[in-house]
């Protein structure tokens, strides 16, 4: 009998299930945000104020929206440095379309649409052309950037005032006097990553995103096209950042080429490897990512609400990317000698 | 004769493999010494022991009277020894010069690099050697020929100093002539009062340039005659001459299944004009020497190299096939020989290495079924007994023999009819040998057909009932396992065979 039918004969405790499914990883996430809370909290009430706890939702729905796409992108092994370009972009041609044809609609699905193109220029480069992705999508930060400008009359932000578009970006839900109503931006960074969760643990796609990420040769062996899966995995990152830029739209009324978007990339890069995706490719979950979002809209929320000043704020995010790929290599140190020690066991 | 260099009883192991046990020998300065094996003999093993590359695990080197049994590359370098690599490692955009000098660029004072000095040392090197007009000391690395990177290889090894020098496998990319030239460089060595060391498959040229050889089998020494006493056949027994006793496996030899694989013409980068047929339950062994072309053989097969000519036909229909989703259309499962660089997600759970092969079959609208999956590994899991303490612990955390099992669970749940298996049991202990070759068997007699790639002689004579040698790209008649012995296949992938 192998030890595998032992195992499965005692049930393991709900528990324990729980346990398994969230992750040791995602676990010590829950205990770092319950620490910065309570941090913030033991300094400031008005941290936990409802007004407050629905702002922080509103604020992580841009760059949540992003780092859900980024996850696909790191898990591959690959590096989508352009999002906050294409948000750029996508918030602009939304505005546009909305102005120009009155329908909420279709600048919703143009802003995701030009999104999802500039993520097959990035697949393009990266495969047809065999760029490096960082290299490719550090190009394209630059290009698409420019494009922003170039396709908002003047380079200057649209104007769009549309009570249905407002409402994506800055309506609330379930409003009432004394409650100030859920984030519908926020609303949507839930839908989304739910859906990308069930993608990532349950299709054949999200089971090769793991596969090519862990080790492309052995994926491209067990029969997976890897570059199809390159041109879906930057397509869905483009368009989860066209939506990102459309939520930007709304947000303030106004087609944005710049403002709003920029340092996007670095906020979901972040959240993706603080959320225990490993620099390697192969390893990161949606929920990971999604308790490091969290974090870091509460550990800015925190800064604001202290008063720490904006150029403080920015030596934080860095030293937070540090940090989370610096765990991320120490814990693949750690596993690494755990895999030689098994080896050095033999066959038993 | 005075010994330059003195190996006594070095012994060195890997996880699972004693790759050189007991082996003493003395090189002296003035002769040639070839050190000739099978492969996995541990000759490689040995040149890297004493070029610093390996820390050995008991006896000791000494070169004159410096002890070098713990020595760093640098430490054995700098007292004498010097290893001219079979891939020599060439710094593509710069000059050969900067080249030859690498790690050790002639400094004036203040640290700027003395060009003068260094193209002077090695015109020396040049003229001294008879090698003027070959090579072009301005020309960039990527630039030379293989003949030429092998030069700069053997004048980074002459630099003054040099006491021992060691070629392993020199004339494999080198023409006739080259070979020719490179002999009387060797000479030249010898009368020059230097230790040389000879490490080649092709003994014939062993016979023609060494004093004395030293055989190694399974990292064991097994002669060491000055070669005026040997010949060529009594070398070969020397190199094989074992128990062919492997872990008692016998197979009964199965005849008369449908033809699965039927290659015709085949060609490609590596290969020219290759045909052969392999039947439902018959194991067909592939022999040859590493580099012979058979882990490209396999993989042209199965799609991942492409084909230039010829064709393949599984069960009777011919199958265009150009990639390895192809392959696996085609029913063909490759367990590669590199089980952690092509084989395995190393970071994965062990349910998702078996199922990668075939996602598409057990998912509904690309929705991946949990239970298909359970249903589909859970078995396998149980027959081929992986031991794994669940099926979603990571596969890297497995022992070596249940990684090769859990290799072995994907391309059975894709059900293949043909199953190419690149050196199925490297890097697996004894127990877990003895394992997959069960399986195997009972695979064969489940009417698979099996493609048995092997450096391993005792496991390709006890599993295979035909074996087919390659030689530089082309293979040889089938042997029926009846008429195949040891001496017969090494003779037949040496190319020495009459």
């Amino acid at each position: 009998m192998t030890a595998m039918d032992q195992q499965s004969a005692r049930p393991a405790s709900p528990f324990k299930r729980i346990g398994t499914y969230v992750g040791a990883e995602n676990l010590s996430l829950m205990i770092a945000l319950v620490i910065l809370i309570a941090l913030i909290a033991s300094q400031t009430e008005f941290f936990f104020s409802a007004r407050n706890v629905l702002n922080i939702g509103q604020n992580m729905a841009v760059v949540g929206v992003i780092a859900v796409g980024m996850t696909l992108v790191i898990v591959s092994a690959g590096l989508d440095i352009s999002v906050g370009s294409i948000a750029g972009c996508a918030s602009v041609v939304c505005a546009l379309l909305v102005v120009h044809t009155g329908s909420v609609g279709l600048g919703l699905a143009g802003g995701i649409a030009i999104g999802m193109v500039l993520g097959l220029v990035n697949a393009a480069i990266i495969t047809i052309l065999r760029v490096n992705p960082v290299v490719a999508t550090l190009a394209t930060y630059s290009a698409f950037r420019g494009v922003a400008f170039l396709i908002a009359p003047g380079g200057r932000p649209v104007g769009v005032l549309d009570p249905n578009l407002r409402f994506l970006g800055a309506g609330r839900l379930l409003q009432s006097d004394g409650f100030p109503g859920i984030p519908v931006a926020f609303l949507i960074l839930v839908a989304v990553a739910v859906v990308a969760h069930i993608v990532m643990r349950t299709t054949v796609f999200g089971r090769s995103l793991y596969s090519m990420g862990g080790n492309p040769a052995a994926a491209r062996l067990a029969g997976i096209a890897l570059n199809r899966m390159k041109f879906q995995i930057y397509a869905t990152s483009g368009a989860l950042a066209g939506l990102a830029g459309v939520i930007v739209t709304a947000r303030t009324s106004s087609g944005q080429p710049a403002s709003g978007t920029q340092g996007l990339e670095l906020e979901a890069i972040t959240a993706v490897f603080l959320g225990g995706a490993l620099m390697s490719g192969g390893k990161g979950t949606i929920l990971g990512t999604m308790l490091a979002v969290t974090l870091i809209a509460v550990l800015s929320n925190g800064m604001n609400l202290l008063g720490i000043a904006t150029f403080y704020q920015l030596v934080a995010k860095g030293l937070l990317l540090v940090i989370a790929v610096a765990i991320g290599q120490w814990r693949l140190a750690r596993s690494e000698r755990q895999q030689a020690r098994a080896a050095a066991r033999g066959g038993k | 004769m005075a010994a330059a260099m003195n190996i006594a009883s070095v012994g060195k192991s890997f996880p699972g493999v004693k790759a050189l046990s007991d082996v003493s020998v003395e090189l002296n300065a003035g002769e040639i010494v070839a050190i000739v094996g099978e492969n996995g003999a541990g000759k490689s093993t040995l040149l890297k022991i004493l070029s610093g590359d390996y820390t050995l695990d008991e006896g000791s080197v000494h070169l004159g009277s410096v002890d070098l049994s713990g020595a760093t590359p640098l430490e054995a370098r700098e007292a004498g020894f010097r290893l001219v690599r079979q891939e020599p490692e060439i710094v593509p955009f710069t000059s050969a010069l900067e080249n030859i000098f690498i790690g050790e660029l002639p400094r004036r004072a203040g640290g700027r690099v003395d060009f003068t000095a260094m193209r002077r040392a090695a015109e020396d090197m040049l003229d001294r050697y008879g090698f003027r007009g070959l090579i072009d000391l301005d020309q960039q690395g990527r630039t030379l020929s293989p003949a030429q990177m092998q030069l700069v290889e053997i004048l980074r090894a002459l630099k003054p100093g040099a006491k021992v020098v060691a070629f392993d496998e020199p004339t494999s990319s080198l023409t006739l002539r080259e070979t020719e030239r490179l002999f009387d460089l060797i000479r030249q060595l010898r009368d020059d009062g230097l230790a040389v060391v000879y490490v080649s498959h092709r003994l014939h040229e062993v016979m023609e340039i060494s004093d004395r050889v030293f055989i190694l089998k399974d990292g064991e020494p097994t002669g060491n005659l000055p070669i005026g006493e040997t010949d060529q056949d009594e070398i070969v027994r020397l190199m094989v001459g074992r128990n062919l006793d492997s872990h008692g496996m016998q197979r009964e030899p199965i005849t008369g299944g449908e033809v699965v694989l039927q290659v015709e013409n085949l060609s490609s980068r590596w290969h020219d004009d290759i045909s052969f047929e392999i039947r439902a339950g018959e194991i067909v062994g592939f022999a040859g020497l590493v580099g012979a072309g058979r882990t490209e053989l396999a993989k042209v097969i199965f799609g991942e190299y492409a084909r230039t000519g010829g064709t393949i036909r599984i069960a009777g229909e011919a199958k265009d096939i150009r990639s390895p989703s192809d392959g696996i259309a085609a029913n063909i499962g490759l367990a590669p020989e590199d089980r952690k660089g092509e084989g395995l997600i190393l970071v994965r759970s062990v349910i998702e290495n078996a199922c990668m092969a075939v996602f598409h079959k057990l998912s509904r609208w690309g929705f991946l079924r949990q239970n298909e999956m359970l249903d589909t590994v859970r078995p396998l899991v149980r027959s081929l007994d992986i031991k794994t303490p669940t099926l979603d612990t990571e596969v890297g955390k497995l022992s070596g023999g249940n990684q090769q099992k859990v290799v072995l669970a994907r391309w059975l749940a894709a059900k293949p009819r043909l199953l190419i298996l690149d050196e199925p049991t490297r890097a697996v202990d004894v127990g877990a040998k003895a394992e997959i070759y069960r399986l195997m068997d009972e695979l064969a007699r489940s009417g698979l057909a099996i493609m048995m790639i092997s450096s391993e002689m005792p496991e390709l004579l006890a599993m295979s009932d035909r074996v087919i040698v390659m030689h530089d790209g082309r293979i040889s008649d089938p042997i029926p396992k009846s008429e195949a012995t040891e001496e017969r296949i090494v003779n037949l992938a040496l190319g020495t065979a009459a």
